[in-house]
């Protein structure tokens, strides 16, 4: 049951169900898996399509999509946190498929803008903490679209 | 809501209305760190459930507990009563969801001849745990891969924050207001404050002090969510004839549902993100019972924040969906109320943090009308059991 990585909250990047995420992050890509044989995308991650058993491919999104709910985090509930508070994490649901709802922090906006169904875009950040010297990792994060 | 919702799915339960009754009900008191084990709290909480059903421990030949709190299981039952006969058991009882089906599987032993007496005991030590930073809430969620490499690193964690999102998306898509969550969690503790087993027993709070506490995860503040608290309880369920015989008054089993959503266990990716599988698991429970929401006298929802409260009273069909904010404005949830009194002992939010054991024992307290927040004339009473992809609908009444 304890947390293993004492170095935790960074992903691990081993993790074989979603090391590709990051690794796709890091090319700048928002990568989610889509099952070959019937075309859904799956998301979290399965070992194979939920629903038909097919072949799953980490596939490219346009990286946009639309500000499904979000809170603002003002609470440092673990030390890692204690220095980003406040910040804005959200579900941001894809284009593609608003049921696949990414977790993301939401960066480079006033939090007072935000709003229901607001249009957003991939960026990609490094993200690191404080309790986890000399480590980041690429992930996405999302911004508001330019209109 | 839709008409043939098709996010998730009730189990399907025999039909045993009428057919067993809660004739014993323990519990320990309830408290911030007290030092002890789980195991120690279940074995108190055992002993007076047993000692209230005016029976003795090797009378208990059944016991119901949950296997993710094992803490008080058949070898402990043995250990402490110093007992040895043969004790029928599930790990599929115990608090949050299965507090509300463990009588189930306790009809369905006492009609196959595999038990006469059934223990469903819950106990629980995290505020203990949380000191010494072994366990409590955040840390099971965290165990889990996918939260661990998809949430906790972008500070979706723990779940002040899964509530806050959902809280908001709540009030995008029904304009549900704070000063309505205000409403539930004043409610929670007016009723605690007439509850002196509550831990909030002597703190009053109102809609200004609501509006005043600390915001933890915007929109969702400190009054939304639940204490951390040592704590158990235990409720003893026998056959309806057998429990006429004993001291207290039979409180009936009339009606149970289980409802199971079908998006997984994750709450980010809940098809329904507004809802509770209430939605499955209170209509089948409402027609074993033969009862509508309108005949309740009493409910009582596992409520570790005020969103969760106000899901289930729509889901659970007291109020159409999106209308919980309307409904729970003002004192419709205080036990006094003509309204729908609520959490009568206060609530996870304000009574104490035992996974919705406690619940059940008030209700029944409510039944036999010995609670220190008695509802007059009490007659029905419900349940409401919540743990994210499970959700279950335990109707109780007075027998009839």
């Amino acid at each position: 049951m304890a947390i293993k990585r004492a170095d935790f909250p960074l992903p691990d990047l081993a993790d074989a169900l979603v090391g590709e995420f990051f690794a796709a992050a890091a090319r700048s890509e928002l990568c989610i898996p889509r099952c070959g044989l019937c075309d859904r995308w799956c998301w979290y991650p399965e070992p194979v399509c939920p629903v038909c058993s097919g072949k799953l491919a980490w596939t490219a999104t346009s990286g946009r999509g639309r500000l499904f709910s979000w809170a603002m985090v003002r609470r440092a509930f673990i030390p890692a946190f204690a220095d980003l508070v406040p910040f804005v994490t959200a579900l941001v649901a894809l284009e593609e498929d608003p049921a696949v709802r990414v977790v993301a922090f939401i960066v480079d906006v006033d939090p007072e803008a935000l709003c229901a169904e607001m249009p957003v875009s991939v960026t990609f950040r490094p993200l690191r903490f404080p309790t986890v010297p000399d480590r980041e990792v690429i992930v996405p994060m999302f911004t508001p679209s330019a209109s | 809501m839709d008409a043939t919702p098709d996010w998730g799915h009730a189990t399907t339960l025999d039909d045993i209305r009428g057919s067993v009754a809660i004739a014993g009900i323990g519990e320990t008191a309830y408290t911030k760190a007290s030092g002890r084990t789980a195991r120690e709290i279940g074995a108190e909480a055992a002993q007076r459930a047993i000692a209230d059903c005016g029976l003795e421990p090797r009378d208990i030949d059944g016991i119901t507990y949950n296997a993710a709190f094992a803490d008080f299981d058949v070898a402990a039952f043995h250990e402490h009563f110093g007992t040895n006969h043969e004790i029928w058991s599930s790990p599929w009882g115990g608090g949050m969801s299965w507090a509300g089906t463990a009588p189930y599987l306790a009809a369905g032993a006492i009609a196959r001849g595999d038990a006469r007496h059934v223990l469903n005991v819950f106990p629980v030590a995290w505020a203990t745990q949380r000191a010494s930073m072994t366990g409590g809430p955040g840390e099971v969620h965290a165990s889990q891969s996918l939260k661990q490499n998809l949430e906790v690193p972008f500070g979706w964690f723990p779940q002040p924050v899964y509530f806050a999102t959902i809280m908001r998306r709540h009030m995008i898509e029904f304009g549900t207001t704070s000063e309505q969550f205000g409403a539930i969690a004043v409610a929670a503790r007016w009723n605690a404050n007439k509850n002196p087993d509550a831990i909030m027993h002597s703190k009053v709070m109102d809609l200004d002090d609501y509006a005043a506490c600390a915001m933890l995860a915007d929109p969702l503040r400190l009054f939304d969510s639940c204490l951390i608290s040592d704590g158990g309880a235990a409720y003893v369920t026998t056959s309806l004839d057998r429990a006429r015989d004993l001291p207290h008054p039979p409180v009936v089993v009339q009606g149970i549902g289980e409802g199971i959503s079908d998006s997984g266990q994750h709450w980010s990716q809940q098809r329904a993100f507004t809802s509770t599988p209430q939605v499955f698991s209170a209509p089948p429970a409402f027609a074993m019972a033969e009862l509508h929401p309108s005949d309740v006298n009493v409910l009582a929802v596992y409520d570790p924040f005020t969103i969760v409260t106000l899901m289930q009273i729509e889901d659970m069909g007291f109020c159409k969906k999106g209308e919980g904010g309307a409904f729970v404005e003002g004192d419709t949830l205080w036990w006094k109320s003509d309204g729908l009194p609520c959490n009568t002992h206060g609530g996870l939010l304000s009574h104490a943090y035992v996974l919705g054991i406690a619940h059940v024992v008030e209700l029944v307290k409510q039944i036999r009308g010995t609670a220190p927040a008695q509802v007059s004339d009490c007659e029905v009473a419900v349940y409401g059991g919540y743990t994210g992809m499970h959700a279950s609908t335990l109707i109780l009444t007075v027998d009839r």
